[in-house]
């Protein structure tokens, strides 16, 4: 077999931002460039493999198995039935058609958004390490394939963003950065009460050995997921216990996990109305950060929801499929109609982030392959449509010192590449064919509208009014009467232009050339398909 | 023999080129500009030519090829292209307005600094609307669909400082996005009705043309009004039409190519390319019909209360737009497409020699205008031209097409054809009351600074002045060559003498109003606003359609997003403010805990052994 199969090329790129992270520790904090130049290079690295491990999944047709499994802690249980009883936390990462992309993703942003950090000014040193270790927590998020890994990478993610927004944001950064933490805080406590839940029954197993049988409790996705879709493989108890089986996981207890699970997640999406934690954070944050936020860790609440929630409980999330489109819909009209009200560029973005997740939501709603790609496509499109707009964000607040749409107007005339670059991402935000917001859209509505028509028609009032208030804050910054004091403002430096065309390239050949993606994704979909589809003997 | 249609895909690409290599060359460039653009235009037209020469040879077959864009399990999206007569002929029709709307541009533009730009956009256009009329199913057709409405937005706001630019680009593209949200919904219908999820023009029309398929009558006539909405929205039809009198702000050749010969009629050619789907929904038919005549006439009797030159010329497209779906809804597929056909050039004709007149009067006020042709007689000849062809005068080209429509309007539904032949009146007059108070009578204020319009921009006009007036030769009643044609069935000669006496009737009695009217004066400069002070007002006003939905609409969604942003601070920030001094609260609990006094630690820490020991004794004592 040929491929990164035998390498643990995982470990390598979840591990990669850590080198980084050394390597500026061994830097002098005052020495800017430097500093710089070495965490855009630590970015470099993951990115590379990502790519080259993108490429080798293709090639494979995601046939090649990356996965790696090391037992961490084994700490033994005092219990009264005999046998060895063990609570097993392992260090189990892998790969599929879902995290992928989103690593892909993670990735890309990240690059593009260590380059937009040239415009950090202060406290360098720490703000790169803070950085990194946000990344490390970020890849480790999509791969772990363990619940309580999962949830020391989540929480990893929130610590770093915490002192990010909070050291380095504008002028509200600290009470911003202290919703953040409350709020996530509160998703997160939720998401580990579920977790506990999930582990103390899905989560346990028998492995017979020659001597004792043991017993073993494990956040291990791949037992929890065998478990609840086979109930009858964790009732291979000894006979002592079979007047009721302790590890049954009833109705009740589903729904009580499956609706944690979407709030704790929900809070993450953001959906509504969770969403106003996310408000703050997306005026106050650095640019740079709001990138990584807006482009990568909202999508960890998608996929936390997809991977925990949809995948692990179907049943549930079948029967509340209308549910969720209903919230789909609210999420995109409700961000929309907010949107067109905001007098702050940022505040436009983030109730556009809002209506934009609400897309996600619908295609997941769907519950056929067409929903699916489309909700994956939306996740990915928008993460790279968001991360091109707050880095436009931070070039203009760097000339204009303001984002106040009423004190911006006819840029276009001073900053012709900025403007047409701000132009592109908002067509593509409000989904022109040819860029990728359009296929996302697309896709989610046209798999929507096999279950629910109706739905998926109020939906489609979302595109008329995406275009609504993406055209009023882009045409308002850059059409129009130049304002005297803006005159002497100049275009992009090449260091600004790089990332911005990077991150336009990926629109323009996602919008044009969606297979690329699709196709990878396809070749797990069929297999969430069967997952979310099929029907659970028992509860 | 089909070795142009086989090659057909390279002429969108050709124009794309011209777009990429503009954009990378950037504002430097600005000779290169007018080349770059014109040589894209030119070798599509060369090779759409010739594509339309395969088609013209008896039994060419229809040549179609696509791809699968997107492929998820069993579904596929696909993307392709089609070679038909009819997609021929729209070919040559947008290639060929297009290549002289590039040469006319590069005089007309010369002084722009960002002529480079402008052509980068014209291309971008022609790509789209070319990769649109190729289009073999609905989905790509909808990929370019979109794509030329954000062409059209970014030409009508070129001139982006003006606050009116910026204002008509917004809404242009807003409100044709209403009748393209229809247009999905279509298509989302189709994809889940179709056998096989085909959306490609062929299985449409085997599926609706009463080869089996599974659609009740009532989702057809849904398919095909949402698929009318689409069309209503992009070519300006009652009620969606208040976009594109804004769009004149643009720049003039942009409106002659975009918003008077290709776009705006893609509208009529959607139609036309799901007709079967519309032949098997009677009701929609009608929809079709009626909305088409009240547009025609409505905007008609607007345009005669205009004082601004683009304008007048924008609501006789919006009427003449009314004309061909009035035909679509009659059943008469190629009577529409012919009315489409000849007023590409008369109109697009009209248009660039309106801007000829813009270009050295700078203004675009008629009362400031007058006397003008005299100086600029090239200008004025061909706008004659071009606006008799419109008045439906023998033997230009607009008399034959406008025939065909009344005709047929005349065997199926008398209303129609009364409101057809007040139409035709109508369009006259306006027409005749805009060519004298332009170029005829007393030189007005800016007349005196006009001077006839380089070559570069008058060989443009004369090219299509020739085409105005010949190009309805190719469909005359006795001899119905195009319609045979295009759908392959050989039509009786309809000639009907009733028919084209009142029609030329019709047009010479609204010249000769028009005449008496604003060519005599006898009725002072102003004849018909002393008469009928509250019509003329209310014309002049567009009817307050505008203003309408200014109330109805955008005050409505102003009035939602009041609430919800008050909903979104009070009642969801309010909670979030809850939960954010609860969890203050207790951490100043907390904090109130560690002061740093070993004495309150010590009080605690006693207490927790206490509390242990009670615990482990009280088990211990109850087992």
């Amino acid at each position: 077999m040929s491929g990164l199969g035998q390498i643990p090329i995982l470990s390598i790129i979840l591990l990669s931002p850590l080198l980084g992270l050394a390597v500026i520790q061994l830097l002098p904090r005052q020495r800017a460039s430097w500093l710089k130049i070495a965490a855009v290079a630590a970015t470099m690295v993951p990115l590379a493999l990502t790519l080259w491990l993108y490429a080798d999944y293709d090639r494979q047709q995601g046939a090649a198995s990356y996965s790696e499994t090391y037992n961490w802690v084994q700490a033994p249980l005092k219990m009264n039935v005999g046998g060895d009883w063990f609570f097993s936390f392992q260090y189990e990462v892998g790969l599929d058609g879902l995290s992928l992309p989103l690593l892909l993703l993670t990735a890309i942003v990240t690059s593009t958004a260590a380059l937009a950090a040239v415009h950090v000014k202060k406290r360098w040193k720490s703000f790169f390490s803070w950085f990194l270790l946000l990344e490390f927590g970020m890849i480790g998020a999509f791969i772990a394939r363990d619940v309580f890994l999962f949830f020391i990478f989540f929480e990893i993610t929130l610590v770093a963003m915490y002192f990010l927004i909070g050291v380095w944001g504008y002028y509200n950064r600290e009470r911003a950065a202290d919703r953040f933490l409350i709020y996530n805080g509160i998703g997160s406590a939720i998401m580990l009460i579920a977790f506990i839940m999930l582990v103390n029954t899905a989560g346990f197993h028998i492995v017979e050995t020659a001597m004792n049988p043991q017993y073993i409790y494990s956040g291990s996705y791949a037992d929890i997921l065998r478990n609840l879709s086979d109930p009858g493989a964790y009732v291979n108890l000894p006979a002592e216990s079979a007047g009721g089986n302790p590890f049954a996981l009833g109705e009740t207890k589903q729904w009580a996990i499956f609706i944690l699970l979407l709030v704790a997640f929900g809070i993450k999406l953001p959906v509504f109305p969770f969403h106003s934690w996310m408000l703050k954070v997306h005026q106050e944050a650095p640019p740079a950060v709001v990138m990584i936020h807006s482009g990568i860790l909202l999508k960890l609440g998608a996929y936390g929801l997809m991977r925990f929630g949809l995948f692990l409980f179907p049943d549930q999330a079948r029967e509340w499929a209308s549910v969720l489109a209903i919230l789909g819909v609210i999420n995109l009209l409700y961000g929309a109609i907010l949107a067109f009200r905001q007098q702050e560029f940022k505040l436009v973005l983030a109730y556009s982030s809002i209506s934009h997740m609400g897309i996600v939501l619908i295609g997941l709603a769907a519950f056929n392959e067409i929903g699916m790609q489309g909700a994956l496509f939306q996740l990915i499109s928008h993460g790279l449509i968001s991360a091109l707009l707050f880095l436009i964000v931070g070039s203009l607040y760097e000339r204009t010192g303001t984002t106040e749409l009423p004190q911006l107007g006819g840029l276009a005339r001073s900053m012709p590449f900025i403007s047409g670059v701000l132009l592109a991402a908002g067509l593509a935000s409000l989904g022109l064919p040819g860029l990728s917001g359009f296929v996302g859209e697309f896709l989610s509505l046209l798999g929507l509208f096999e279950s629910m028509r109706w739905v998926t028609a109020i939906a489609v009032i979302g595109i008329i009014l995406t275009a609504v208030y993406v055209l009023r804050s882009v045409l308002k910054i850059t059409f129009g009467q130049q304002r005297e004091e803006l005159s002497a403002i100049r275009d992009a430096r090449f260091i600004e232009a790089l990332p911005m065309v990077v991150l336009l390239a990926c629109i323009v050949l996602l919008g044009c050339y969606p297979s690329v993606l699709t196709d990878t994704m396809q070749l797990s979909v069929g297999g969430y398909m069967d997952l979310l589809l099929a029907t659970r003997a028992g509860g | 023999m089909d070795f142009f249609a086989k090659i057909a895909w390279i002429i969108p690409l050709l124009p794309l080129a011209a777009f990429l290599v503009l954009m990378t060359l950037g504002r430097g460039f600005r000779r290169a500009g007018a080349w770059i653009g014109s040589i894209g235009a030119l070798g599509a037209f060369v090779l759409s030519l010739l594509v339309l020469s395969e088609r013209l040879k008896p039994h060419a077959i229809d040549y179609s090829y696509n791809f699968s864009w997107i492929s998820i399990g069993e579904y596929t999206l696909r993307i392709g292209f089609e070679i038909t007569n009819l997609t021929a002929l729209m070919l040559v029709v947008v290639t060929l307005v297009g290549l002289l709307v590039n040469i006319y541009s590069a005089g007309y533009m010369a002084s722009d600094e960002r002529i480079t730009v402008f052509y980068g956009y014209v291309s971008l256009f022609t790509f789209s609307m070319l990769g649109l009329v190729l289009s073999d199913n609905l989905l790509s057709f909808y990929l370019f669909w979109e794509l030329v409405g954000v062409c059209s937005f970014l030409l009508v706001g070129f001139w982006y400082a003006r606050p009116a630019a910026r204002a008509a680009a917004k809404k242009a593209f807003i409100v044709t996005r209403i009748g393209d949200a229809g247009l999905l919904i279509a298509i989302l219908l189709l994809f889940w009705n179709m056998p096989g999820h085909a959306l490609d023009f062929t299985s449409i029309q085997s599926i609706f043309g009463g080869h089996g398929g599974s659609f009740t009558d009532g989702i057809t006539t849904v398919i095909a009004l949402l698929i009318f909405l689409g069309a209503v929205g992009k070519s300006g039809q009652f009620p969606l039409h208040v976009w594109l009198p804004d769009a004149m702000e643009g720049p003039t050749p942009i409106s002659a190519l975009i918003h008077a010969a290709t776009m705006v009629a893609a509208g009529v050619f959607l139609v036309a390319r799901t007709f079967s789907i519309f032949e098997a929904a009677p009701a929609a038919m009608e929809t079709v019909a009626y909305v088409g005549a009240f547009t025609a006439i409505f905007a008609a009797v607007i345009a005669l209360a205009q004082n601004d030159l683009k304008r007048i010329l924008a609501y006789s497209t919006i009427s003449q737009l009314g004309y061909m779906m009035v035909a679509l809804g009659l059943g008469t597929m190629t009577g529409a497409i012919f009315h489409l056909f000849t007023h590409a050039f008369f109109k697009a004709l009209l248009f660039l020699a309106a801007g000829s007149v813009i270009h050295a009067v700078h203004t675009q006020d008629i009362r400031e205008m007058g006397g003008i042709g005299s100086r600029m007689r090239v200008t004025a000849w061909t706008f004659a031209i071009g606006g008799l062809a419109l008045a439906g005068i023998p033997p230009l080209s607009g008399f034959w097409s406008k025939d065909a429509i009344l005709t047929a309007a005349l065997e199926h539904n008398p209303l129609l054809f009364g409101v057809g032949l007040a139409t035709a009146f109508l369009t006259a007059l306006y027409m005749t009351r805009l060519f004298v108070l332009v170029f005829l009578g007393k030189s007005g204020s800016k007349a005196g600074e006009a001077k006839e319009s380089p070559l570069v921009m008058t060989i443009p006009l004369i090219a299509l002045a020739v085409l105005a007036a010949i190009a309805g030769f190719v469909e005359l009643p006795w001899n119905g060559w195009l319609s045979g044609w295009l759908t392959d069935e050989v039509i009786e000669p309809h000639g009907s003498v009733a028919v084209i006496g009142l029609s030329i009737a019709a047009g010479l009695l609204g010249m000769l109003a028009g005449w008496l009217l604003y060519g005599k004066g006898i009725a002072g400069s102003q004849p018909l606003a002393s008469r009928l002070p509250r019509m003329v007002k209310l014309a002049e006003r567009k009817f307050y359609i505008d203003e309408l939905y200014e109330m109805v609409f955008v005050k409505s969604l102003r009035g939602l997003g009041a609430c919800l942003a008050a909903f979104d601070t009070y009642v969801i920030g309010g909670a979030v403010k809850l939960a954010g001094s609860a969890a203050g609260a207790a951490g100043k609990l907390g904090l109130r805990l560690q002061n740093g006094q070993v004495q309150t630690y010590g009080v605690a820490a006693v207490l927790g052994v206490v509390a242990i020991a009670v615990v482990v004794i009280g088990r211990r004592m109850l087992s």
